[in-house]
C-alpha cells in the first residue's frame, strides 16, 4: 500500500480546481507555512460540527495521522449519529493548503490581495491602537461588530460592549429572522416543530432535503416514511424536497402568502378551526378573522398559480389531521418584503389546528428551568452564565434609527442596515467593522454597495478561516483555528427536554490559529477590559458553566451529548403521563391529563397574539395580518430566486477542497420555453442582469423551475483572488440582489427581478 | 439538477486509446504477414528463401515487438510489467494472450534466425543457432502458424470478452480480426518485399500475395456485414451501437478510412490494366492503403465499440 | 465463508445528499477527481407538475459473476473471504482490463496508487473494525442498509424478502449484490 506523506496528502487536496494563482504563495496559508503532520485523537472524540450552523453533534477521530473520520454523536438521537456531506468534509477545510494559519496585515490597497505576516501581538497592538483612536475621534458606537451567529457571536459581541458599541448584528436579518421575529410577537418565545411526529405536512420551500439540518430533515423524513405523512410543497422550482412531496405546486415567487392566508380563511369560513383553543389561548381572532374574509382561495388562486380547489382541499385535510399536522414555517427568507405577515400567517394556520405543544406541532423548547418547574425538583441540572457583568453600551443602535426594527434589535439586529447607516451618516457615520466568520457579500445583499463601505472606512478586521470574499478588504486577516482544533462552552440545545452538547478539540492546532475566544478575549484585554476576562481558559468558563460540577463536566465530555428526562409536550397527555410517572414530584396533571393550563405565553396579553398592539404601536396597520401588494420585478424580467444545496453552507463552504470538488458552479435554472425564446441551450454562457449587477454564467435547461423564474444556488461565483476553487465560478447572487429591507422584520429581500439573455 | 457529485471523467466509457489499437493492429500484422507468408511457401512448395518469407521473418518479429512496447507502456505500472508473466489467470483472455505471446514471439526470432542463417552465418553464436533449428524447420513452421492463428485471433478475443460493450462481445470479433489481420500481413509483407528486398511487382511472389488479397476483403466485409447486422437484430444498446456508423468522428473514420481507403483503394486498382495495376507504384499504394484501412478498422472497433455500453 | 454480503439503496428515502460521497472518499483515502461512490440525481423527468428525479447510486454492485475477477490477467481483482471483490494492490499492473470490462463502469485506475479501484464495502477499513461501511454510517435519511443476505433474521434479507427491489442491468447476468428499492413517482413510498 502506499503510504501518503504529508506533502502528497496537501497536493492530493489542493490539486482540485483550476491553477492556484497564489500556489504556495499565498502569505499566511498553510501552503506558505507548512504544515505539521496531523496529530491527534485516533479514538473517537465527540464534538460539535460547524459546517454549517446547525452544528450537529459529531463524533470524530484521527485515521492513521492523515485525515478525520467524522459521523455523527449516535447519543443525540434526533440526529441518529449522522453527518452531511459538509460535516464528513471537515478535514478537508482543517487541511486545506489554502487555509491562512498566520495574521496577516494588508498591504496594498483594500481589496488588492496584497498581505503581509505579522504577529499576533502585533496584530493586536495594531486593531487596539486604532479602535481607541475611532473611540475618541468619533466615539465607540461607530465600530459596527458582525459575527456569525453560535459561539463566536458570543465573543465578539462581549469586546463590542466592552468598547462601547450597541452595534452588533449575526446574520439573522439574511436568513432565519422573520420566522423568528414573527414567533416572539406571537407567542412571546422562540418555537420548533414537531415534523417527526407530524401526518400532514404543508411546506412552503422549506428545502430540508438540501438545506439539511441533520434532526429536521430526519423528523421529515421519518414522518414521510414511519408516519405515512402527506406532505404538501409550494415552491416555484422543484427541489429535492419537492421531490418527494406527494404534492408539489410550482407557486409563483413571492406569493406564498396569499396561500397561507387562504388557508386561515378557509380554516375560518369552513369551520374547521379548533375553537377550544382559539379561546382559551389566542388573543385578537376577532381582528383576525374579519380581515381574513377576504382572503379566499379564489382571491389566493388569481395570484398564485395554484388552484382554489387545491388550497381549500389542501386546507381540509390539514384540519383533518390536527393537531397532529404542522404548516411548516420555514428557514431561509426568500419570498418577499412582506416576509414578517407571511411567516404571521403561516404560524396563525398552526395556531388555527390548534397543533402547539401537540405531536407533529410546533412548540417551545424546555429547557432546564422550565422542565425542572413541571419536574418540581431539579431533575436536569441548569446552565450557569459565568463572567462579569458588562454594562450595555448607552448609544443607539444603527438599525433602530428607524423604530419599526426595534423588535429585530435584540436577535441579531439588521445587518444590513450598515449600509444605510454608512450613506446617510445616520444616527451617525461609521468608521470600523470588526467581523467574525461572517461574509456578508455573499448572504447579504448588493455587493456593490458592500464594497464601497469597506473600502471607505477607517478599520476593517476579519476572523476567518479563509480570506473570504468580505475578508478580502480587511486591514487585518486574524485566522481562527477550525472546529477541530478548538474547545468552547457548554452548549445549551434543550428541544423537548433539557441537553448540553459541547465543542471539544480533535486534533492539534495547525499553523498559528487561535480559537475565536481567545482572540477577542486577547484583544479585549490589549484593550484593556481585562476586568471582562476573568477566566484564562475555556476549561475554567465551562467549569464554572457546571456549577463546578466535576462529575458532570466529565459526563458530558465523554458523551459529547447529554439529555435529561424525557421529552415533554405540554397538550400531549401521554407525554404528560409518562412525565408524571417518572417525577414523583412533578405538577398534577389537569383534568384532561395535559399540562394545558399551564400553557403561558410570553406576550403583553399573556396569549397567542394573532393581532398585535405592539406591532400596531411600531407601524400604524401592521398589528393585524393583512395582505399587500408588491412588486418584485418588472414585467418584463423573470423573478430571480436562490436556494441551498446539499454540499455547500451559505458563502462559507465553496472553496474547501472535497466540496468544492463535488461542486464548484450553479449553473441556472432556466425552463426550456424561457431558454429557447432567447435561443438559450443547456450549458450555454448566459448573463443575468438585475437593477443591482450583471452575472455570467451558465445555462441549466429544465422542467424543474417555473418558466417566469430563474434560480441559481446561492454561494458561488467570489470575486476575491484569494479562493482559487471558488472565484469566478457561476453566478454571484449577492451582485444581483438589491439593497431593500423587509417591514418590522427587518429582513434582506432575496427575491428580484432579472434580464436574461445569452452571453 | 445541477451535478453536485463530482467529476464524471472516470466514467468515460472509453477505457483503451490509441495505443491499444495499435497494440492490436501490430499484433494481428505480425501473426497476419506469418501466416500468409507460411501459406505461400507450403502452397508453392518452396525450398528457397523467398522475399515474401524474409519479409514475413522481419516483420513478425518486428511487430510484436513494437506492440508489446505499446502495451507495456500503456499500462499505469510499467515497470511492474513483469507481474503479468508471473500471475496467470486462465480465465483472462489477456493472461492466455500473455501465454501465447511467450511462445509466439521467440519462435518469430527463432524462424528469423533461421532465414536468414546466411547473412548471420559468420556470427559466431548466432550462426551455429541458426544452423541447429535448420533441421526443426517444418515443426516450427507449423507451430508458428498455428501460434499466428492464436495470437491473431487473440486481439479479437480479448476485447469481445466485455459484455459491457455490445459492438465488441460478438464471436465474430476474433474472426474479423483475424481476417483483417491476415490483410495487414500479407500487405506489410508486399511492402517490405518490394523495398526492402527488390522484388519485381510483376513477381509470382506478389501476384500470389494479390490472388490472397481478393478473397480476404471479400471475407472482411462479409464479417463486418455480420457484426453489423448481428448488431441491428440483437436491438436495445447492441442497435444503438449502429448509430456510429452514421454520427460522429468514427463514423468518418469507417467510411472514409475503413471501407474507402482500406477496400477502396486496393480493389479499384484492381480495375487498372494489368501493367499498370502490377507495377511497383500502386502496389505499394495498394499495400499502403490496405494497412491504413485495418488501422483504421482497429481504431473504429475499439473506440466506437467502446461508446456505447449496454 | 457463505457470507453474501449485499446494499440496499432505498431510492425513496435518498435525498442525493452526498453525505455518502464524502464519507466514502475520506474512509478510503479516495483522490480528487475519482469516485467511488457517487449518488447522481437526474432529471426531471416527466410533465410539470408531474415530474421526478431518480437518485441513482453509482458505485461496484460486487456481482456474483464478476466481468473484473475474470478479465484480471494477475488475479489482481479478487474475492476475499467475505466474499467481498476487492484489489490486491501488490498484484495489479494496471493494464485496466477490469475497467474496460465492468457491467457498471464504476472501476476506475486510482490516480495517487496507480492501480484499480473500487467500492470494496470498506471490508479493509469499516468491516475489519466491525463498523459498518462509511456511506451507511453517514447516510442521513437511513437510506442505504448493508448486511449479509445469507443471514435470514439480517435487515437485508428481510428488506430483500419483502420489499420490491430491482437491480441494473441485471440482463447482463453479472448477478448485482447491490439492491435499490424504486422511488415512487412524485412521493415517497412507504
Amino acid at each position: 500500500m502506499i503510504k501518503l506523506d504529508r506533502r502528497a496528502f496537501l497536493k492530493g487536496a489542493g490539486a482540485s480546481g483550476a491553477a492556484c494563482a497564489f500556489s504556495g504563495g499565498l502569505p499566511g496559508s498553510i501552503a506558505a507555512m507548512g504544515a505539521e503532520p496531523l496529530k491527534g485523537s485516533a479514538t473517537a472524540v465527540n464534538s460539535m460540527c460547524e459546517m454549517c450552523s446547525t452544528r450537529c453533534p459529531i463524533s470524530a477521530r484521527v485515521v492513521d495521522g492523515k485525515t478525520v473520520f467524522i459521523e455523527g454523536n449516535k447519543a443525540a438521537k434526533s440526529f441518529g449519529g449522522k453527518v452531511c456531506a459538509r460535516g464528513g468534509a471537515g478535514h478537508s477545510l482543517l487541511y486545506d493548503p489554502q487555509r491562512i494559519v498566520k495574521p496577516l496585515k494588508r498591504v496594498g490597497e483594500r481589496g488588492e490581495g496584497k498581505w503581509q505576516e505579522i504577529s499576533w501581538e502585533q496584530a493586536y497592538a495594531e486593531i487596539a491602537e486604532k479602535m481607541q483612536q475611532i473611540k475618541q475621534q468619533h466615539g465607540a458606537e461607530s465600530v459596527v461588530f458582525s459575527s456569525k451567529s453560535g459561539s463566536e457571536h458570543g465573543y465578539v459581541f462581549d469586546l463590542a460592549k466592552a468598547y462601547g458599541s450597541p452595534n452588533t448584528f449575526t446574520h439573522f436579518s439574511l436568513c432565519p429572522g422573520a420566522y423568528g421575529v414573527a414567533a416572539q410577537v406571537m407567542f412571546g418565545t422562540k418555537v420548533k416543530r414537531d415534523l417527526g411526529n407530524s401526518k400532514y405536512i404543508i411546506n412552503f420551500g422549506h428545502n430540508l432535503y438540501e438545506g439539511i439540518n441533520m434532526s429536521e430533515t430526519r423528523g421529515l423524513m421519518k414522518a414521510q416514511m414511519e408516519k405515512s405523512a402527506k406532505l404538501v410543497v409550494f415552491d416555484p422550482r422543484f427541489s429535492v424536497v419537492a421531490s418527494k412531496a406527494d404534492e408539489w405546486y410550482p407557486v409563483k415567487p413571492g406569493s406564498d402568502i396569499a396561500i397561507a392566508l387562504a388557508l386561515n380563511h378557509v380554516l375560518i369560513a369552513d369551520n374547521l378551526y379548533d375553537k377550544a383553543f382559539v379561546e382559551r389561548y389566542v388573543a385578537g381572532f376577532e381582528q383576525f378573522a374579519a380581515q381574513m374574509r377576504d382572503y379566499t382561495p379564489e382571491w389566493a388562486a388569481s395570484l398564485t398559480d395554484v388552484s382554489a380547489k387545491d388550497i381549500r382541499r389542501i386546507a381540509h385535510e390539514l384540519a383533518k389531521a390536527a393537531p397532529h399536522a404542522v404548516v411548516d414555517f420555514g428557514h431561509r427568507n426568500t419570498f418577499t418584503p412582506e416576509e414578517f405577515e407571511l411567516r404571521r400567517a403561516i404560524y396563525a394556520a398552526n395556531v388555527l389546528i390548534g397543533n402547539f405543544e401537540r405531536k407533529g406541532g410546533i412548540y417551545a423548547g424546555k429547557k432546564a428551568k422550565t422542565y425542572n418547574k413541571f419536574a418540581g425538583a431539579d431533575v436536569a441540572p441548569s446552565l450557569a452564565k459565568p463572567g462579569v457583568k458588562i454594562p450595555s453600551p448607552t448609544a443607539e443602535r444603527i438599525d433602530t434609527y428607524d423604530k419599526q426594527f426595534s423588535l429585530v434589535a435584540s436577535m441579531g439586529g439588521v445587518y444590513q442596515s450598515i449600509l444605510d447607516t454608512f450613506e446617510t451618516g445616520k444616527p451617525y457615520p461609521i468608521h470600523g467593522w470588526i467581523m467574525a466568520r461572517t461574509n456578508p457579500m455573499q448572504t447579504m445583499t448588493d455587493r456593490a454597495r458592500i464594497e464601497k463601505v469597506l473600502k471607505g472606512l477607517d478599520l476593517v478586521v476579519a476572523c476567518d478561516l479563509y480570506i473570504s470574499e468580505t475578508a478580502a478588504y480587511a486591514d487585518y486577516m486574524l485566522p481562527e483555528s477550525t472546529y477541530l482544533e478548538r474547545d468552547e462552552e457548554i452548549a445549551d440545545k434543550s428541544g423537548k427536554n433539557p441537553a448540553y452538547y459541547v465543542r471539544q478539540q480533535v486534533v492539534e492546532v495547525i499553523g498559528d490559529t487561535k480559537p475565536a475566544w481567545q482572540i477577542f478575549r486577547e484583544l479585549g484585554i490589549k484593550l484593556g477590559y481585562q476586568d471582562y476576562y476573568p477566566w484564562d481558559d475555556i476549561h475554567t468558563l465551562q467549569l464554572a458553566q457546571v456549577h463546578k460540577d466535576y462529575a458532570l463536566l466529565k459526563r458530558i465530555k465523554t458523551e459529547g451529548y447529554v439529555s435529561f428526562g424525557k421529552p415533554l409536550m405540554l397538550r400531549e397527555p401521554k407525554m404528560v403521563a409518562d412525565f408524571t410517572a417518572e417525577f414523583a414530584t412533578a405538577i398534577a396533571a389537569d383534568d384532561d391529563g395535559s399540562y394545558g393550563s399551564h400553557l403561558k405565553f410570553k406576550t403583553p396579553s399573556g396569549k397567542i397574539e394573532l393581532y398585535s398592539d405592539t406591532v400596531e404601536a411600531l407601524v400604524a396597520g401592521r398589528g393585524n395580518i393583512v395582505f399587500r401588494d408588491v412588486t418584485l420585478k418588472q414585467p418584463d424580467e423573470l423573478y430571480f430566486i436562490q436556494g441551498k444545496v446539499a454540499v455547500h453552507t451559505n458563502g462559507a463552504t465553496h472553496n474547501v477542497p472535497m466540496l468544492a470538488n463535488l461542486m464548484s458552479d450553479n449553473a441556472v435554472w432556466i425552463h426550456p420555453k424561457t431558454a429557447a425564446a432567447r435561443g438559450i441551450a443547456d450549458g450555454d454562457k448566459i448573463r443575468l442582469t438585475s437593477s443591482a449587477g450583471s452575472e455570467e454564467g451558465k445555462a441549466l435547461v429544465t422542467k424543474g423551475i417555473r418558466p417566469d423564474t430563474v434560480f441559481a444556488y446561492m454561494g458561488f461565483g467570489s470575486k476575491n483572488r484569494e479562493l482559487t476553487r471558488a472565484t469566478g465560478k457561476g453566478i454571484h447572487c449577492g451582485n444581483l440582489l438589491p439593497h431593500q429591507t423587509a417591514p418590522i422584520s427587518g429582513m434582506c429581500v432575496h427575491t428580484t427581478g432579472v434580464k436574461l439573455e445569452k452571453a | 439538477m445541477n451535478n453536485i457529485w463530482g467529476d464524471m471523467s472516470q466514467y468515460d466509457p472509453v477505457t483503451w486509446h490509441w495505443v491499444i489499437a495499435v497494440y492490436l493492429f501490430l499484433a494481428g500484422l505480425s501473426a497476419g504477414a506469418v501466416m500468409v507468408a507460411l501459406a505461400l511457401r507450403w502452397a508453392k512448395g518452396e525450398q528457397f528463401e523467398s522475399p515474401i518469407i524474409k519479409a514475413a521473418a522481419l516483420v513478425a518479429p518486428l511487430a510484436i515487438c513494437l506492440g508489446m512496447l505499446c502495451l507495456v507502456f500503456d499500462l499505469t505500472k510499467p515497470f511492474h510489467f513483469w507481474l503479468i508473466l508471473i500471475n496467470y489467470n486462465l480465465s483472462s483472455v489477456m493472461s492466455i494472450g500473455v501465454i501465447a505471446l511467450l511462445l509466439y514471439i521467440p519462435l518469430t526470432f527463432a524462424y528469423a534466425l533461421l532465414v536468414f542463417r546466411a547473412p548471420l552465418a559468420n556470427w559466431p553464436l548466432l550462426g551455429g543457432v541458426a544452423e541447429a533449428l535448420l533441421g526443426w524447420r517444418k515443426p516450427l513452421e507449423v507451430l508458428l502458424f498455428g501460434l499466428g492463428i492464436v495470437v491473431g485471433a487473440y486481439t479479437g478475443f480479448l476485447i469481445s470478452a466485455m459484455n459491457v460493450y455490445p459492438m465488441l462481445n460478438t464471436a465474430i470479433l476474433p474472426a474479423l480480426f483475424l481476417v483483417s489481420g491476415i490483410s495487414a500481413g500479407a500487405a506489410a509483407n508486399a511492402l517490405v518485399a518490394l523495398i526492402w528486398f527488390k522484388t519485381d511487382s510483376h513477381s509470382a511472389e506478389i501476384s500470389g500475395l494479390h490472388r490472397v488479397e481478393l478473397p480476404v476483403v471479400g471475407i472482411e466485409m462479409l464479417f463486418l456485414l455480420m457484426l453489423f447486422s448481428a448488431l441491428y437484430f440483437k436491438g436495445g444498446a447492441a442497435a444503438s451501437a449502429l448509430a456510429s456508423l452514421t454520427t460522429g468522428q468514427w463514423a468518418v473514420v469507417f467510411w472514409a478510412l475503413v471501407v474507402g481507403v482500406g477496400f477502396g483503394i486496393p480493389l479499384l486498382s484492381r480495375l487498372l490494366p494489368a501493367e499498370l495495376r502490377h507495377g511497383k507504384g500502386v502496389t505499394v499504394l495498394a499495400a499502403c492503403a490496405s494497412l491504413t484501412g485495418v488501422l483504421a478498422l482497429r481504431h473504429f472497433i475499439l473506440y466506437a465499440g467502446q461508446s456505447y455500453i449496454s | 465463508m457463505n457470507k453474501r454480503y449485499v446494499m440496499v439503496h432505498d431510492e425513496n428515502k435518498c435525498i442525493g445528499c452526498q453525505a455518502c460521497n464524502v464519507a466514502c472518499r475520506t474512509e478510503n483515502d479516495v483522490p480528487d477527481g475519482v469516485a467511488r461512490l457517487q449518488v447522481r440525481v437526474e432529471g426531471p423527468f416527466g410533465e410539470m407538475p408531474n415530474l421526478h428525479y431518480s437518485y441513482a447510486r453509482i458505485s461496484c454492485q460486487q456481482c456474483e459473476d464478476a466481468a473484473c475477477i475474470k478479465v484480471c490477467p494477475t488475479g489482481a481483482a479478487y474475492r476475499n473471504d467475505d466474499g467481498i471483490i476487492t484489489i490486491n494492490k501488490d498484484k495489479c499492473v494496471g493494464c485496466q482490463y477490469c475497467v474496460a470490462a465492468c457491467t457498471y463502469k464504476v472501476r476506475f485506475m486510482n490516480p495517487v496508487t496507480r492501480v484499480a479501484d473500487k467500492c470494496n464495502f470498506c471490508t479493509d477499513t469499516r468491516l475489519k473494525r466491525g463498523e459498518q461501511p462509511a456511506c451507511v454510517t453517514v447516510c442521513p435519511t437511513n437510506a442505504l442498509v448493508f448486511g449479509d443476505a445469507n443471514d435470514a433474521s439480517s435487515e437485508v434479507a428481510q428488506i430483500i424478502a419483502t420489499r420490491a427491489t430491482y437491480r441494473d442491468k441485471v440482463h447482463l447476468g453479472a448477478e448485482p449484490r447491490v439492491y435499490r428499492i424504486p422511488a415512487k413517482k412524485g412521493g415517497i413510498a412507504s
